[in-house]
């Protein structure tokens, strides 16, 4: 009986060794493998076509721009690991044994090819088109050189949103993570990268729904997720909320001249209670973004007798509950005042459709500036995308030309202008509310958790 | 040439795709279509396509009126979902295209066979007089009369009707895709869709015929 149980420990150590070391093995693939998800399909990596916040997250994870951004928003070496800067020329010296996912080297070559083609394809992302506009491409032997009007601080930060490609490949980055996707999944893996990625990989799964997406998150299957902006909503023990400051502004234009602005203006600080939007987002105080650094500045204009009687339709974007929300809100204060505010849900591609023809009274519309002050230029210059109310002013081109640095005093000039007679008012300032593993050490940032440098690579979990 | 209403319609809903209004802001590239989807969806449908006969075939007309079957018909998919989604053990975890599938059945099944059986004619007197082998044969005619139009009518609207379930449950199927092309307008998507249904409904009438 006695040799009979050793021989059956005997027997069974070697087959509970093998149990425990793949329960050991999986439970560290599940420790090492972040759960995300995608609110909506990126469609495949392109980094000449691609467009939107998904697209973004995969390019920087699977590819590298010449420099990044840091959480602190500080220009800092990425693909390139020195830049100088000779007037209206950036020149950038190129990290020695930097590799695209099929191993060949990055060379001056593929960066000219990836702006060229960019430049030269009319259905290539019009957000990158954009930075690009102007801008001429040379190679000087191992160098490469951007020339353009710009100021070379501006274009600097620009460039971190521009990854780049393997010449002639549309889809191979060098970044620090390689895709492999699968239906509607996409894992990155991580990679030999000179940011030394801690992680083992990064598993992504498309959930579009937000009562979906708050399941998985109580349910533990995501490390990482946004929870519906909903008050009351606490994360699960596993995970603690990180608040992220954002650029992202509820922006109102107005055809109907600047009483509603102004009305607006007023009504924003007062139509709102104490935690009326959680965590999501609070009112705007100034006119341009705080964010970016912008002072706090009220419209510079007498203020009508009295609004009674007015009738004023605002536009907006359907399906946004929170902006809805904000919208009635400010329905009521502005029936105190005798003013009848309707708000009026429409279609997002028939609002910018509206937006663009100046077919509108007030619309409102969400806007994510890019992280430096010349995003604010949008709303400005004459041929400028958000310019739907076409403002216009004699002095704006000498304070442009003045505007070579985020810290030039022509900044406030400019802004004191626009003061006197804007044609859009923030209502409100996003913050953006992410619950996370408390075994994941991430780095907040107003640009997100995956647009810095080093973004994702310099995550790792706790032991 | 025949039919040619039933493609005056169709050309016009073409031709209101082409024509849908609507401009993006930063306009991306056209999604990519679904390829990968196609085999589970494709597959599902036909597991739909034989079950929801089968089982009008069974019940018969008087199925239209089947307590139980309008129980389960009432809910709405969203609801499956969720309480699948809900009931579904942590551990297990994320559901996939399985639990997609099932709920799929269970929100289109119900209201399926009730619209087969409600479509069949009164078996009362006959063939009832003749007994259950007549009684078979009848069904089993007026099922093969039936399907063409019940593909042609239904397969358009599940296609599409799928999206509410592919959102819970993160799949990336037909109803993403069609939603994606209307958000995108990506007209000639649309259009192509629209080509395709137009092609069911041609294919259904051939059928039919013979």
């Amino acid at each position: 009986m006695l040799s009979l149980t050793h021989e059956r420990k005997n027997l069974m150590r070697p087959q509970v060794f093998i149990l425990l070391l793949a329960l050991a093995s999986s439970a560290m693939g599940i420790a090492q493998t972040v759960e995300e998800s995608f609110a909506r399909d990126p469609g495949p990596l392109d980094f000449i076509h691609g467009e939107g916040y998904e697209q973004a997250i995969m390019q920087s994870l699977a590819g590298d721009a010449l420099v990044g951004l840091d959480a602190q928003n500080q220009v800092v070496p990425r693909l390139s690991d020195r830049w100088e800067i000779k007037g209206k020329v950036l020149r950038f010296h190129l990290r020695d044994g930097m590799r695209f996912m099929n191993g060949s080297p990055v060379k001056p070559e593929d960066i000219a090819w990836t702006f060229q083609e960019i430049q030269a394809k009319e259905d290539a992302s019009p957000t990158k088109r954009g930075v690009l506009q102007g801008v001429k491409v040379t190679l000087n032997g191992s160098f490469v050189e951007l020339s353009s009007s710009k100021p070379a601080a501006r274009l600097l930060m620009e460039l971190a949103h521009l990854p780049v490609t393997r010449k002639d490949h549309m889809d191979e980055g060098s970044g620090p993570f390689s895709l492999v996707r699968k239906g509607s999944e996409w894992t990155f893996t991580a990679r030999n990268h000179f940011l030394k990625p801690k992680l083992s990989a990064i598993h992504f799964r498309l959930i579009a729904d937000d009562q979906a997406l708050l399941q998985n998150l109580q349910k533990g299957w995501l490390s990482i997720g946004v929870p519906p902006a909903r008050n009351n909503l606490h994360p699960p023990p596993n995970m603690v909320e990180l608040r992220q400051p954002t650029r992202a502004q509820l922006i109102v234009f107005s055809q109907a001249g600047l009483a509603p602005l102004q009305a607006l203006e007023k009504w924003r600080g007062e139509a709102f209670p104490v935690n009326f939007f959680s965590a999501k987002a609070h009112p705007s105080r100034g006119l341009w973004p705080e964010s970016l650094g912008f002072p706090l500045m009220k419209i510079q204009a007498p203020a009508p007798l009295s609004l009674r009687g007015q009738h004023w339709e605002l536009l907006y974007s359907s399906g946004d509950e929170l902006v809805q929300k904000a919208l009635l809100a400010l329905r009521e204060r502005a029936k105190q005042d005798g003013v009848d505010l309707e708000p009026k849900p429409v279609e997002a591609a028939l609002l910018y459709q509206r937006l663009q023809k100046g077919n509108f009274q007030l619309a409102s519309a969400l806007n994510i500036y890019d992280p430096n002050p010349w995003s604010v230029l949008e709303l400005l210059e004459p041929e400028g995308p958000m310019n739907f109310c076409e403002w216009k002013d004699a002095v704006f081109a000498g304070l442009a030309a003045k505007l070579d640095s985020p810290n030039s005093p022509a900044w406030r000039d400019l802004q004191k202008v626009w003061a006197v007679h804007p044609t859009a008012l923030p209502l409100l300032d996003f913050t953006s509310v992410v619950w996370v593993d408390k075994r994941l050490k991430v780095e907040a940032s107003a640009l997100g958790l995956y647009l810095t440098t080093p973004g994702p690579a310099g995550w790792d979990w706790t032991k | 040439m025949k039919h040619w209403q039933g493609w005056i319609i169709w050309l016009v809903a073409i031709a209101a795709a082409f024509g849908l209004p609507g401009t993006v802001w930063h306009q991306a590239a056209a999604p990519a279509f679904p390829w990968a989807a196609l085999l589970p969806m494709v597959s599902l449908l036909v597991i739909l396509g034989l079950t929801a006969p089968a089982m009008a075939g069974w019940l018969g007309p008087n199925g239209a009126k089947h307590g139980m079957l309008a129980l389960f018909e009432a809910p709405p998919d969203f609801l499956w979902g969720g309480l699948l989604l809900a009931l579904w053990p942590s551990a297990w975890g994320p559901p996939g295209l399985a639990a997609f599938g099932a709920a799929f059945l269970v929100a289109a099944l119900p209201s399926e066979v009730r619209w087969l059986c409600a479509a069949m004619p009164t078996e009362s007197p006959l063939p009832i007089a003749y007994g259950l082998a007549a009684i078979r044969r009848t069904r089993r005619t007026v099922i093969l009369h039936l399907m063409p139009r019940w593909l042609a009518a239904r397969v358009p609207l599940w296609l599409t009707a799928a999206l509410v379930l592919e959102r819970i449950f993160g799949v990336q199927g037909f109803g993403s895709d069609w939603m994606q092309r209307i958000s995108h307008r990506d007209r000639l998507g649309i259009a192509v869709w629209m080509l395709a249904f137009a092609l069911l409904w041609r294919a259904t009438r051939i059928w039919e015929r013979r």
